[in-house]
């Protein structure tokens, strides 16, 4: 080989590599722009009053999500106790504003839509777990294994109309997007329609939650949040959730954390 | 294929390659279980997510820091009596660097995927840095070693046209060094940045990580290229290098731990000084966890303190055995600190409920594939170092010319 075809070799290596990529970012473009985005951020708001840890809500996602019950993607805590009753604290993804795990995805699987939801292309996951460390939520779970058996929560808890990811991937809440795009194609309204809203918000028994558009002052997030002090889980780190709790009342009233 | 049968004997070489076969062939057969079973084999979990593969890929990285160091060294410095050294220094690197691409093949959920990341490009991403920059110098490394392989005499006799073409490519070293160095600054510094940027983990999230990898990287890398140096010296006392070449290369070694040194007291009164939430409570846990005889003992006295004065005095360094622990220790200690520094933000995980960072205590323990993957990986690189020592001639004074060797 002389220096001549050496150089033509490397050339075309290079061109197939730049061509390649051209057509993943082509492809990238069309992927995302899916959902119909008119300045709608979705936000959540769960009261930590009202809510009686039954787990509906987790059971209501493993169904509608075809979540593997070895994982979950909302998760219920018990916190504390205020005035002799049990708290809990629901948490799953918080769709955060500066997503840690979005910039650190090194090939970016972990993305946020216009309307703020934080989603994963489990096409592209390579499977790295990065994402897994950097979340401060411990909202991600990993496929450590195929999910192949049937889903105990179907048909009791609801129907899924997501795929089953593959094993090797990382996933986490959208807050049903889904639900949200096929909604809004409908002409349905998010958050006060339960076929547009996610189905934690639409299985919880005691109606802890409210969803909705943070940007609309008319949607129930934004009343929720108008009328009664709120906090979001781990502030002071800087990641801007948007998932944001009603704290229990005695501490509320004196501290509005 | 009879005649060989019949030449084989069991001496001290043979029985080493059989020990490393035996290894490999473990290690494949547990990397085809890992494939076809999935990731669920491993103990590691949602918790800890990165374990032994990870530190011990880190660790295959560090110690192949000796070959920028020594090229930048001899090219682009002139220092050309370190050239052997640089040699050896620069095939060790290409068996690390490729050590380190089966332990992330292993460890990645969607290995079928491992392209994705020169494909798709997250510029804000410290890991997508780390990859592209893995992904080049590998390449680097590649073209750095053709004259090396060129020395191999199967190849020669095979293929004389392209071993000419082979050796040629020695001109390019000095811009392959520049590369070299631009690279893995690059990449040693930021793998350490790689934990430094998680705001979720207070224990990793600090500035001095990439300064500390790069400085361990140089000081692990540079004492397994002498470690290599010194065991063949002992094995064959014919291939040894000048005792100047190697006391010049102690000493640097000897200050490069004593500026890491200075770094990680800098370092330990930062993370104990601090408003950071979290991270004093986390530190406090990790002095009276699992890891803390590691942390401090290991990692300060036998990785850094111990070997330093061994290397800074002249006549410690004589006794060739003495030399030699000291050597290990340094590759050692930076074993263990990239096994620590992976570790330590995965064990103590805050919780997200409290307004305060709560540390809490998580465990790992390698599982048996686990252990014998990278145990196979392990042999393929002493068994790829032991083929370049004896069929490249990496230790070997010889002209780079067109011509065949004997």
């Amino acid at each position: 080989m002389n220096r001549r075809e050496f150089l033509k070799l490397t050339l075309a290596l290079f061109g197939s590599f730049a061509g390649h990529k051209l057509f993943g970012k082509l492809n990238f473009a069309e992927a995302r722009a899916s959902a119909k985005y008119s300045g709608q951020k979705w936000g959540m708001v769960i009261d930590q009053n009202k809510c009686n840890g039954c787990g509906f809500c987790v059971k209501a996602c493993q169904a509608n999500n075809d979540v593997n019950p070895e994982m979950a993607w909302n998760k219920v805590y018990s916190s504390t106790k205020v005035g002799g009753k049990e708290i809990f604290t629901p948490v799953s993804c918080q769709h955060c504003e500066h997503a840690p795990c979005v910039s650190v995805c090194p090939v970016g699987a972990s993305y946020c839509r216009d309307d703020g939801i934080v989603m994963m292309d489990y096409e592209r996951c390579i499977g790295c777990r990065y994402c897994l460390l950097a979340c401060p939520y411990g909202a991600r779970s990993f496929n450590w294994d195929t999910f192949s058996g049937p889903n105990p929560t179907i048909p009791e808890w609801g129907e899924p109309d997501v795929e089953r990811r593959s094993r090797g991937v990382v996933e986490k809440c959208t807050f049903c997007f889904q639900r949200i795009d096929r909604g809004l194609a409908e002409g349905l309204t998010p958050g006060i329609d339960e076929a547009a809203t996610p189905a934690c918000v639409n299985a919880c028994p005691v109606n802890a939650r409210v969803f909705g558009d943070l940007n609309d002052p008319d949607s129930p997030v934004s009343k929720t949040l108008k009328n009664s002090p709120a906090f979001r889980l781990l502030e002071s780190l800087g990641t801007g959730p948007r998932v944001y709790y009603l704290p229990p009342q005695p501490v509320g009233k004196d501290n509005n954390t | 294929m009879i005649a060989k049968m019949k030449s084989f004997s069991i001496n001290p070489y043979n029985a080493w390659l059989g020990f490393l076969l035996v290894l490999i062939l473990g290690g494949i057969t547990a990397g085809i279980f890992v494939f076809i079973r999935g990731l669920v084999i491993t103990n590691l979990t949602d918790l800890t997510p990165w374990g032994l593969w990870i530190a011990l890929d880190l660790s295959s990285i560090a110690l192949s820091a000796g070959a920028f160091s020594l090229c930048a060294g001899v090219y682009l410095l002139g220092l050309k009596q370190f050239k052997t050294l640089a040699r050896t220094a620069a095939f060790i690197g290409l068996t690390g660097y490729g050590m380190a691409m089966l332990f992330l093949l292993l460890d990645i959920g969607r290995p079928d995927r491992f392209y994705n990341g020169f494909i798709f490009w997250n510029k804000h991403s410290v890991l997508w840095e780390v990859i592209m920059c893995i992904g080049l110098y590998f390449m680097v490394l590649t073209m750095e070693n053709l004259p090396n392989l060129a020395r191999w005499r199967w190849l020669q006799d095979r293929f004389p046209k392209l071993v000419g073409w082979m050796s040629q490519t020695h001109d390019n070293a000095p811009y392959l060094a520049v590369a070299g160095l631009v690279l893995s600054i690059l990449h040693q510094s930021s793998l350490g940045a790689t934990y430094g940027v998680l705001i979720s983990r207070p224990i990793w999230y600090r500035p001095g990580l990439a300064g500390l990898f790069f400085v361990s990287a140089i000081a692990g890398g540079i004492a397994m290229t002498l470690m290599v140096a010194v065991i063949v010296g002992i094995i064959r006392p014919g291939l040894q290098i000048e005792e100047k070449t190697i006391s010049q290369v102690a000493r640097f070694l000897g200050w490069a731990l004593v500026v890491y040194l200075y770094l990680r007291f800098w370092d330990l009164f930062a993370m104990t000084y601090t408003i950071q939430p979290g991270r004093a409570e986390g530190f406090d846990l990790l002095t009276r966890g699992t890891l803390s005889f590691n942390l401090w003992y290991g990692e300060i006295l036998f990785g850094i303190l111990i070997p330093a004065i061994i290397l800074l005095k002249g006549s410690y360094r004589q006794n060739k055995l003495v030399f030699l622990a000291a050597l290990m220790m340094v590759v050692g200690g930076l074993i263990a600190y990239r096994w620590d520094t992976n570790m330590v933000g995965q064990m103590v995980v805050q919780s997200p409920l409290s307004v305060v960072i709560l540390p809490r205590y998580t465990h790992y323990t390698p599982s048996l594939v686990e252990v014998i993957s990278s145990a196979g990986i392990i042999a393929f690189g002493l068994f790829t170092i032991t083929f370049g020592i004896r069929h490249l001639h990496l230790m070997e004074q010889m002209p780079f010319a067109n011509n065949r060797i004997n």
